[in-house]
């Protein structure tokens, strides 16, 4: 029997495995096991938050050991990377935003990275509601330092003759609401895509290795080998994934603090 | 013949990548002090290139 036959039906069970399927009431109101292992990531950053200040209050404002040095480096590098390095003087009123944004994407994550978990931000509706309040959160940033005429108008570009400019208006007001579809779309693709890859190769690991448990012979072997080498790809794959959950969090930031800054600069 | 689609769509995502890692290797030759700056800007043109490889993959296992 080759293993292979059966990876089609495997693949389309894995695929439906990822769909949001109710735990507790239906699918309009109620929890999805990818809305529960959001809540657990909400959980686990808010230990982590409280366990920081407990030891900060113990230790003073000198950082001690590996775990409040690590915390403090993220949270340092949030601010200097994302909000100092795009957005210069107006960093202070956004830090908190872009840092809950950060924070929350990378807990989601990393949970979901563990096996057995589910991201978060791995279904799309999380994903859309993370892309919705980055749209309206730098829309309204652009309102409040424009007004609401001022901000419609420097969508198009000054310094562009009058029928240009209307059209130029019209391409960046399409590009500016493809900008939630965007946000939205990439952070799901990446984290649903990721799992199903790595799902795949879990699944062709354990295909090749069922002949040797059925009983022994040559091609089993054979077939064990193989499973052996889709082992060592899942584990590369997984290491390739972590470093996808970080820099996920990172550009879903990146980009949220690059279209405040673009709403709120006068130049344009 | 979606798996065919999905893979001619990677090789403009792969075409794209390799530019932006060209583009962004041969400017840190020339300027290393740099680094730091085009690494950001490296992973973020990346990303953009990434995305729509993968929503290709995502249609073409859901489609």
């Amino acid at each position: 029997m080759n293993p292979l036959d059966v990876l089609g039906e495997e693949m389309d069970e894995l695929v439906n495995s990822f769909s949001s399927e109710p735990i507790v009431g239906d699918l309009n109101v109620g929890l999805t096991q990818y809305t529960f292992w959001m809540f657990v990531a909400i959980a686990l950053l808010m230990i982590v938050v409280f366990v920081f200040k407990k030891k900060q209050a113990a230790a003073g404002m000198l950082p001690k050991g590996r775990f409040m040095n690590g915390i403090e480096f993220l949270v340092e590098y949030c601010r200097d990377d994302l909000c100092k390095g795009l957005l210069g003087d107006s960093w202070r009123r956004h830090f908190p935003f872009i840092a809950s944004v950060f924070f929350f994407i990378l807990a989601n994550n990393i949970v979901g990275i563990i096996p057995g978990c589910k991201p978060g931000t791995g279904c799309i509706g999380t994903a859309a509601a993370l892309a919705l309040v980055s749209f309206v959160y730098f829309i309204v940033m652009g309102v409040r330092s424009k007004g609401p005429i001022g901000y419609l108008k420097s969508l198009a570009p000054a310094g562009v003759g009058f029928p240009m400019n209307a059209l130029v208006w019209l391409i960046e007001l399409f590009s500016t609401f493809l900008r939630l579809v965007t946000l939205a779309v990439r952070l799901f693709c990446n984290l649903f895509a990721g799992h199903v890859v790595m799902g795949a190769f879990a699944l062709l690991s354990t295909l090749f290795l069922e002949p040797l448990l059925q009983g022994f012979s040559l091609t089993a072997l054979g077939q064990a080998g193989a499973s052996a080498f889709w082992l060592a790809i899942l584990l590369i794959i997984y290491a390739v994934e972590m470093l996808v959950a970080v820099i996920q969090a990172y550009v879903f930031t990146l980009l949220s603090a690059v279209y405040i800054q673009i709403a709120e600069s006068t130049e344009h | 013949m979606g798996v065919i689609g999905y893979g001619l769509g990677v090789v403009g995502a792969g075409i794209g990548i390799g530019l932006a890692a060209l583009g962004a290797t041969s400017s840190i030759a020339r300027q290393p002090e740099v680094e730091g700056r085009l690494f950001t800007v490296f992973i973020l043109a990346s990303a953009f290139v990434e995305a729509l490889a993968l929503i290709g993959f995502v249609v073409t296992l859901i489609a």
